[in-house]
């Protein structure tokens, strides 16, 4: 037995199977990213532990998350805001978290997605689930999980085949095997692909691809996502308004009471989003009334001219260039309300 | 910390670096592997070092006393601090909520309205592992089979060893702390060797169990419709897989990672899933605990020294605390007494129906054992008597109009790969993995090496826990 003959045989394939395994992928038109996962998730929340009252932390679904561009707001305000929206949830178990877990009485920004920030309250429902389990992550997290995710953000910036990606993006063996698809056996799953559609940085600033904006049939993929067996007359699956209500304004109350500033907005959305929203969430009933029962100050894209007829590429996010617009004028606008804070020695 | 982690891939480089740096005597290298173990647990949840602490200082106190103290009854009272503290952290640590559970529905059941709010009891990872390998060693002490240690420092690193230290092997003080007396260091051969160990069992976990098999068993296992008979078994034969490939890797992974320090491990699993019988089971699966179970358990409760009901008695009671050793669930019970009953079974047939196992009848005898084996696991896996219940009907077709769950992919992947899986258990189960790998020709082993590395690296694993971490 040469043990080191065969080490050396070993590592000499493996090599030169990862360096084909990386290129193939590049070539596929795959290029290295950072995942948007729960462990970067965690490090932001990190930060606002230390957060000061000049502090801005914005929570919400993917609209806030796509729409206001973290580099923009800070040449706007001198002050580099903490990101934790995630895509797909609603923000109320990051606000309990915030409000009930930490001492920050600096500003919290809720985007409101009214589809999902309505939804539920309980971690039955995905919307709440998605975004409670980052939270429970956060306060889980073991010493050995923020050491894995250090050394994989080197990996993750530089190879294309690191990825968590799923479902027509995934390039991890068990998704690609679990794309394979033969026989009858089961009904096939026909959700349209959902690729991804944008870009995320260690400091979970997201931007919407240049792809989504220039090719139309590929922000239709998007579309056909969002449109799956729904019309914009269908009702939402998920709707609590009353519960999300009651939750929501209980932890504003603590927030305003001990000298947080709370403030919400609503992103724009075009299209099936638009009408869908027109329906079911009616700005009286729903927008208005949480104004008033939060007692938060509010700030709708429909309300400012500039704002108002923004295009979404795939009906619920702006594509980057106008997410810096908005980003800017956005800030001009709550600036000049004393509505959020500033630095004036750096803007 | 995990073995299928970025973070223990640089903590081991760190570790054999120091191991075989000139600058530190053998003293000082066992002071660093301590270190280097307590940090290894410590990076999941530092306080419960102290636990471990404690353990391994009432342990070498009790030892050393035991080692000198001649008054039996003396004797007999260091024995059972020593059962006590340990057998008081699984107590209260592992099966706190259980008996808390059980205790309300008893005191319910005679009339009285009581409701206890559920302990918010967080669970070491491997508790039941070191208090296990401890407790070996004061009971060693007390029945004068061993020496005691030479020094705090081989206790407490034979306590806290970081290959073994969250899932064994189970290892015994004669074993293990010997070896800490003479400097170790591993031969060029014994190197590689550890490292060819280290590969296949990251194969095995990485790949094999949460690549291949796991999402299959997840999905069945955490359906609550009422499946197919085909879904049911896919699901049950998943998990058989995924349990061996988890647990048998996390031990070849320890084997491996020690062999790389120059220290010697036993081997945890031997083919299991072609053993022929039962008792041939438990001397081929989680051997290290079987066997402490045997030592300490089966034999104090009398063995077959007192005739056969009582050996039937001692039997069955051992493996029930055995399942119950796994996890803190009546399922985990039923668990152990299946394999009781079918131990037992086994020695009646062996006493009243005899016969000669061939060559020709043996394939199809281990085909039957293994098929009884999955029928434990649907115990095993299942977290609800319900769901358990459900899947053995669903298994025996018992509920003609179950649900298809799994697609065609799912089904062929699983049966393969558990099929595979079992050949290659019958053709190993005279061999091992050395004796083969002496006869292979070194660029054959080499390829099939890159292969194995190639496929944990494209998996990506995420870091899975492994699955008997929990126990």
């Amino acid at each position: 037995m040469n043990l080191k003959l065969s080490l050396t045989i070993a590592i000499a394939i493996c090599l030169f199977g990862t360096i084909a395994w990386e290129l193939y992928w590049r070539s596929q038109g795959y290029y290295p990213d950072v995942d948007n996962d729960e462990a970067l998730f965690a490090v932001q929340r990190n930060r606002a532990e230390k957060a000061s009252n000049s502090d801005v932390i914005l929570i919400g679904s993917s609209r806030i998350h796509f729409d206001i561009q973290l580099d923009i707001w800070m040449q706007e305000t001198g002050i580099k805001p903490i990101q934790l929206a995630y895509p797909g949830a609603t923000p109320l178990p990051v606000f309990d978290d915030l409000v009930n877990n930490t001492n920050f009485v600096g500003t919290i920004i809720v985007g409101v997605t009214p589809g999902l920030f309505f939804s539920s309250t309980t971690t039955e429902k995905r919307a709440y689930r998605s975004a409670n389990d980052k939270v429970e992550y956060y306060h889980d997290q073991t010493y050995a999980q923020r050491i894995n995710h250090l050394l994989s953000i080197p990996l993750q910036q530089n190879l294309a085949f690191i990825s968590d990606a799923d479902g027509v993006d995934a390039i991890k063996l068990q998704f690609l095997l679990e794309g394979i698809q033969f026989g009858n056996r089961i009904e096939g799953n026909d959700f349209p692909p959902f690729p991804n559609f944008a870009d995320i940085s260690l400091d979970r600033n997201l931007r919407m691809t240049e792809k989504t904006v220039t090719d139309t049939s590929f922000a239709r993929l998007i579309k056909n996502v969002w449109s799956f067996k729904s019309t914009p007359e269908t009702p939402p699956r998920e709707m609590s308004k009353d519960s999300v209500m009651k939750l929501f304004t209980k932890d504003a109350k603590i927030f305003q009471e001990r000298g947080g500033n709370l403030v919400l907005l609503r992103c724009p959305s075009t299209g099936y989003y638009r009408k869908k929203e027109e329906n079911f969430y009616c700005r009286d009933e729903f927008w208005d009334e949480l104004l008033k029962q939060s007692g938060a100050k509010g700030y709708h894209f429909e309300d400012y001219l500039q704002l108002k007829d923004l295009d979404c590429p795939e009906w619920s996010h702006l594509s980057g260039e106008d997410a810096d617009f908005f980003t800017t004028e956005i800030a001009k606008i709550m600036m000049a309300d004393k509505a959020i804070p500033f630095n004036p020695k750096t803007n | 910390m995990l073995f299928n982690s970025l973070s223990f891939v640089v903590f081991l480089v760190i570790v054999l670096l120091l191991y075989y740096s000139k600058f530190l005597n053998w003293t000082n290298k066992k002071r660093m592997l301590l270190l280097a173990s307590y940090i290894f647990y410590g990076l999941w949840n530092p306080p419960l070092v102290i636990l471990l602490w404690i353990s391994t200082v009432v342990d070498w106190t009790a030892g050393k006393k035991l080692a000198i103290e001649n008054n039996q009854r003396k004797r007999k009272m260091w024995l059972l601090l020593s059962m006590f503290v340990n057998l008081g952290f699984l107590a209260f640590f592992k099966y706190g909520n259980f008996l808390l559970e059980n205790f309300t529905t008893v005191v319910n059941a005679i009339g009285f309205d009581f409701e206890a709010l559920p302990m918010d009891i967080i669970l070491p990872m491997g508790i039941s592992f070191y208090t296990f390998q401890t407790m070996s060693y004061t009971i060693d002490m007390y029945k004068r089979k061993i020496e005691p240690a030479r020094t705090f420092l081989d206790f407490a690193l034979y306590v806290t060893f970081f290959p073994q230290l969250v899932a064994g092997p189970i290892v015994r003080a004669k074993d293990l702390i010997t070896q800490f007396y003479e400097e170790k260091k591993a031969t060029a051969n014994q190197f590689f060797w550890g490292i060819f160990l280290l590969t296949i069992g990251l194969f095995q976990k990485v790949v094999m169990a949460d690549t291949l098999l796991s999402n299959t068993s997840d999905t069945v296992f955490g359906s609550d419709k009422l499946l197919h008979g085909v879904d049911a078994w896919i699901g049950t034969l998943a998990f058989s897989g995924q349990i061996f490939f988890d647990f048998a890797g996390y031990s070849t992974c320890a084997i491996g990672i020690a062999l790389m320090l120059g220290i010697i491990l036993p081997d945890n699993f031997r083919y299991p899933y072609a053993s022929l019988g039962f008792s041939d089971l438990w001397s081929r699966w989680h051997i290290s605990l079987s066997s402490w179970l045997k030592d300490y358990l089966y034999i104090p409760l009398g063995g077959n020294r007192h005739g056969i009901t009582r050996m039937y008695v001692a039997l069955m009671l051992t493996m029930l605390l055995g399942g119950l050793w796994h996890g803190a669930a009546w399922t985990f019970m039923v668990w152990g007494g299946l394999h009781g009953t079918y131990l037992i079974l086994e020695k009646l047939q062996k006493q009243y129906l005899p016969f000669k196992i061939t060559k020709w009848n043996g394939i199809f005898l281990a085909f039957i054992t293994f098929s009884c084996v999955n029928i434990t696991w649907v115990f095993f896996r299942a977290r609800e008597f319900d769901t358990a219940w459900s899947m053995i009907k669903s298994m025996f077709y018992m509920q003609t109009d179950g649900e298809k769950i799994l697609g065609s992919f799912d089904v062929l992947k699983v049966s393969l790969v558990v099929g595979i899986l079992f050949i290659c258990h019958w053709l190993m189960r005279n061999t091992s993995m050395k004796a083969v790998s002496l006869k292979t020709n070194p660029v054959v082993l080499g390829v099939f090496w890159a292969f194995m590395l190639f496929l944990i690296i494209i998996s990506q694993g995420s870091g899975e826990q492994f699955i008997y971490f929990q126990f």
